[in-house]
């Protein structure tokens, strides 16, 4: 970052329309996917990977998915659970009943699906904004929540109510160990974040933006709503449910309707809110936040409260936690609704420019 | 004919606690244009905040009146949730005037989170139960017009009526005082009524106070019903399609309703439920107001929106 | 003087309808010279009886100073008889600044190309153009009729017609709330009239849809700029192409192959008005951090990057100082000038209205009072009592 990007001049649009227009920027990044690939597998513990890095990933996956609807189209939803959990049942079902169904093909229809019923869920958006649609999508998790829960065909009559799943291979690769599910989580999320990125700087995108931004104005230069509005319903639902496949497949094995209940939905959207809003790199920050910030937590809440001479329970940790949430999702809406994101780019122009001001 | 009558009372009644918690949302969003996704948790502080007051206060004082430890509890209950709505005022919303719909509605989210996380670690995550000396028993009414009388709870009813009570007051509060008057000026449009000379501030402090009452009323009311826990929390969530299906301005809307969706429940659980497995409650309130407001998108009183380019 | 005689040199292309004449390698040393070729060829168009395009050859012409005048004369009056537009190929270069002097003096376009294939491909878009100009005279561009708008019990617009011809500059003027936005809204589909018609292109309808109209050139502005603030300028005016721009979903996602090539060649048209506006220092700023003045002006190039038939205005100047006034006069001038986009625009700067426009429509609580020219407008005494009887 201590670098200067005057005398870098662009002679085409084409060079002026990359994601990473700075070369610097660009090395970097490519330095951390491969870090992530080769040098995270080497230094990093199963704990790690089992509490930390999968359930990161597979979050940021939902997050980008939410962050497409809300932050993009700006079409708020209460109910990215449910398209979770219609991803990861659809999946499972297209994993038992189909006869030799490759599990990849199975994550990705179970998507596929979602994105179909998250059509349907979306609807409501042609007729009402903001908080009606708030409400329209809590009706979406709320039947989603109940039907897999009472409709038994969805969960293979599972008397429990919960569906397992074995470890899942990919052309003969069994993923099995925490290290496998990290890389093919990777894998799947940086293919899916460059499509993310590519949808969202270009005509689409910018039709989303459009909706969100004006929707009058956007009408008025020829954007359908209906179209924009749908697609985004879609290409998020899609987004998350892959992620909500993987979460069962690959982070918990065997699940229940309540690992995708309201909680999750309220969950993903902080994380939007606090990593940023209309920012693909918000979901990845928001993400990371919301996983480590538990964890960080439970580890020294404990600590602080043994110098102080208290006793401190698991429910006042996640009482504090609540605390800490809420404010700061308030502290963001109020001090810089674009989130981490946006903090991260204003440090990165500062850093740019220092030691001068402008 | 009977059951059927005992079923849509039960609806009804429980469709007017509904109504009273949407009163919350509709006073809050009238005057200030947030949708207050802390209602919930705001029934669920003022609930704990009353039933462990209760508890706390005799312990103190060393008394044993339970009429004078509840309204001592109420009081102060009363006083902390001023002191809830002055903070929510002064630390979240004054900042976030002008803002669109939906991001206050994220924003009260937090403030959600906020209030059970602290309402949690100050009055304790137990079940805790509130006695303000509701009646419990049922009883039978109209034995002379069925065979064998429809059954009613008498707390039930008692509750209704003292929604019914709330709802006339506050009308009366609308309509008669001036404070009331600058409140419907304010809910009409915030810079006029600010040009004439209304304190923006210290009117949303006054209608979160009021929302704040209502909250504790219906913690209240739920509270020596169900027991006061985190899941009164979700109150919240029963009571907004109430609230879409009513219309989000209209105070009459609110209670209607409430009561349509509170029999609508009833009715689908009883009549329906049995053929797709049960549980149906919770989803079927929503989809009928999703139905609802595909055909008429500002509810059943709301004011309809007109786009100006 | 040469080898093949004048009659030679002239060929009749009935199918193009061009008449081409050949100078290459030809002198003109003196007016005789020149004279005897044109006689020649007025001859033969007068026996046609009909206009004709003009190509013609210049390779290795050579024109004598002092025939040169004589030449410029009788080539302008053969086209103004008989010629419907020239082209010139490969005019050598003292030839070729001869040709531009003067028409630059007769004030007509100096068409020169280097090659034949180029004249007739030059040829080819002006009989396109003069073709759709015809047919566009017999038909209707913008007509309302009869159009009356109510919102509940409130009339906005009561039984207004009035009609609007491709390629001039319309004015809307009336006082505040004299139904002037709503007017707009109507033309372009985001209200609904009760009653009445707009006829556009031809096509008679009862409501026009949004969508509708963008996809048949009718772009507009807004009054309260209505800009996308969370995009930058660049983004705001590439949303102007969206209805051009056709790569499906999965192709934006993989990004590379067509959705790239499409996204560059728009991205280099939208370059294209953003040299126009003159507002290439801002291209990547948010939009939401530009002042007043600019945010009009990213406003207009949204508007036409949609390449619009009809461009409707709603106060383009409101809240302008002086130059920027002028400027976005320069503008709207230029526009209808180099991409004869008609415009219809709505304005409270009399002035502005009086030296843009060609027709004003005046309207006075939702009612036509009059309309004009600028002239009959400003001598209307209704007009005078209704509106500008305060200013004058």
């Amino acid at each position: 970052m201590f670098y200067r990007e005057n005398g870098q001049f662009k002679t085409s649009y084409k060079a002026d329309q990359q994601v990473f227009a700075i070369p610097q920027d660009r090395w970097a990044i490519f330095a951390l996917v491969v870090f992530a690939f080769v040098g995270v597998p080497m230094l990093v513990d199963e704990y790690m990977f089992r509490a930390i890095l999968v359930p990161f990933l597979i979050l940021s996956l939902a997050a980008l998915g939410v962050n497409i609807l809300v932050g993009y189209c700006g079409q708020i939803t209460l109910g990215a659970g449910a398209s979770m959990a219609v991803g990861a049942y659809a999946a499972y079902n297209f994993l038992i009943r189909v006869d030799g169904m490759p599990a990849l093909a199975a994550i990705l229809l179970g998507g596929l699906m979602a994105a179909a019923v998250g059509i349907v869920f979306g609807v409501p958006s042609l007729r009402v904004r903001g908080l009606y649609l708030a409400v329209a999508t809590l009706a979406a998790q709320f039947f989603c929540d109940w039907a897999f829960l009472r409709i038994k065909w969805f969960t293979n009559n599972a008397s429990s109510g919960s569906v397992s799943v074995a470890d899942i291979s990919l052309f003969g690769w069994t993923i099995s160990s925490p290290t496998d599910k990290y890389l093919f989580c990777l894998g799947i999320l940086v293919v899916f974040s460059v499509m993310a990125k590519n949808l969202v700087r270009g005509n689409m995108g910018r039709q989303w933006m459009a909706i969100r931004d004006m929707d009058v104005a956007a009408t008025v230069i020829g954007i359908r709503p209906m179209y924009s509005k749908l697609t985004a319903f879609a290409v998020s639902s899609f987004y998350l449910g892959v992620a909500g496949a993987l979460w069962g497949f690959v982070n918990l094995g065997s699940w229940e309707p309540a690992a995708f209940s309201i909680d999750r939905s309220l969950q993903l959207l902080f994380m939007v809110i606090i990593g940023g809003m209309g920012a693909i790199s918000g979901s990845f920050f928001g993400a990371a936040f919301i996983v480590i910030l538990p964890i960080f937590l439970n580890q020294m809440l404990p600590l602080v409260g043994s110098l102080l001479g208290l006793q401190v329970s698991i429910a006042l940790v996640s009482h504090v936690e609540f605390i800490i949430f809420g404010s700061l999702i308030v502290f963001f809406l109020i001090v810089e609704p674009h989130g981490i994101a946006r903090l991260w780019a204003t440090g990165r122009e500062k850093l740019r420019l220092w030691p001068f001001p402008h | 004919m009977a059951f059927f009558l005992e079923t849509l009372l039960g609806g009804l009644m429980s469709g007017m606690l509904y109504s009273l918690v949407a009163l919350g949302f509709v006073l809050i969003f009238k005057a200030s244009g947030v949708f207050n996704f802390a209602q919930g948790a705001m029934v669920l502080f003022a609930a704990l905040a009353m039933a462990r007051f209760s508890e706390w206060i005799p312990a103190w004082l060393g008394m044993e009146n339970l009429f004078v430890a509840n309204l001592l509890a109420f009081v102060v209950a009363v006083a902390i949730m001023f002191v809830v709505a002055w903070l929510i005022e002064r630390l979240a919303l004054r900042h976030l005037v002008n803002q669109d719909g939906a991001t206050l509605l994220m924003a009260t989210l937090g403030i959600a989170y906020v209030l059970d996380g602290i309402g949690q670690t100050i009055f304790g995550s137990d079940i805790y139960k509130i006695d303000v000396g509701m009646p419990k028993e049922p009883v039978m009414m109209l034995e002379s017009v069925f065979e064998g009388g429809i059954l009613i709870n008498k707390e039930d009813f008692i509750a209704a009526l003292i929604a019914a009570l709330l709802v006339i007051s506050l009308s009366i509060f609308f309509q008669k005082t001036a404070t009331g008057r600058a409140l419907r000026a304010v809910a009409d449009d915030h810079q006029a009524a600010q040009s004439i000379g209304i304190p923006l501030d210290r009117i949303w402090v006054i209608v979160w106070c009021v929302a704040g009452i209502t909250a504790l009323v219906a913690g209240i009311i739920w509270g020596s019903k169900l027991g006061v826990q985190f899941s009164l929390s979700t109150i919240a969530l029963r009571a907004l399609p109430v609230v879409i299906l009513g219309g989000l301005t209209s105070v009459p809307g609110a209670i209607i309703g409430g009561l349509i969706i509170g029999v609508g429940e009833k009715l689908s659980e009883v009549y329906l439920g049995p053929f797709v497995g049960g549980g149906i409650e919770i989803w079927f309130a929503y989809m009928l107001a999703l139905v609802f407001l595909l055909f008429r998108p500002q509810g059943l009183f709301g004011e309809k929106i007109i786009d100006r380019v | 003087m040469t080898d093949r005689t004048h009659s030679e040199r002239i060929i009749f292309h009935d199918a193009i309808e061009t008449m081409e004449v050949d100078f290459s390698s030809m002198t003109f040393a003196d007016i005789a010279q020149v004279d005897a070729v044109y006689d020649e060829i007025e001859r033969q168009l007068t026996a046609t009886g009909q206009r004709w395009f003009f190509l013609v050859l210049y390779t290795d012409c050579v024109i004598a100073p002092e025939a040169w005048d004589r030449f410029a004369a009788r080539g302008k009056s053969a086209n103004v008889n008989h010629g419907r537009g020239s082209v010139r190929v490969d005019a050598k270069a003292e030839t070729r600044e001869a040709i531009r002097e003067r028409a630059g003096k007769e004030s007509f376009r100096s068409n020169i190309y280097d090659t034949r294939d180029q004249a007739l491909l030059a040829l080819g878009e002006m009989r396109k153009r003069q073709r759709d100009l015809a047919k566009g005279a017999d038909e209707v561009f913008l007509r309302v009729d009869n159009v009356s708008l109510r919102f509940g019990g409130v009339k906005a617009i009561t039984d207004i017609s009035f009609e609007i011809k491709r390629g001039e500059i319309s004015a809307i003027i009336g006082p505040n709330g004299a139904g002037k936005s709503s007017m707009l809204n109507v033309i372009n589909g985001v209200y609904h009239p009760q009653e009445g018609t707009i006829t556009y292109l031809g096509e008679v309808r009862q409501q026009m849809s949004p969508r509708a109209a963008a996809c048949q050139g009718i772009a507009r502005t807004f009054q309260n700029i209505a800009l996308f603030k969370g995009m930058s300028v660049l983004d705001n005016i590439m949303t102007g192409r969206n209805l051009k721009m056709k790569a499906n979903l999965l192709q934006q996602a993989l990004w590379f192959g067509p959705a790239q090539r499409e996204e560059l060649a728009h991205r280099a048209k939208v370059e294209e008005i953003i040299d126009f506006l003159e507002i290439q220092h801002i291209r990547k700023t948010p939009v939401g951090r530009l002042p007043y003045g600019l945010q009009k002006r990213v406003d207009l190039a949204r508007a036409l990057a949609m390449e619009p038939e009809l461009l409707l205005l709603d106060e383009p100047m409101a809240g302008m100082n002086v130059e920027e006034k002028q400027d976005m006069c320069r503008f709207i001038l230029d526009l209808n000038d180099q991409f004869g986009t008609t415009v219809l625009l709505i304005e409270h700067d009399m002035g502005v209205v009086m030296d843009l426009s060609n027709f004003v429509v005046v309207l006075d609580y939702g009612k036509k009072i009059a309309e004009g020219t600028p002239d009959e407008v400003r001598a209307d005494p209704n007009v005078i009592s209704a509106y500008l009887g305060a200013s004058h």
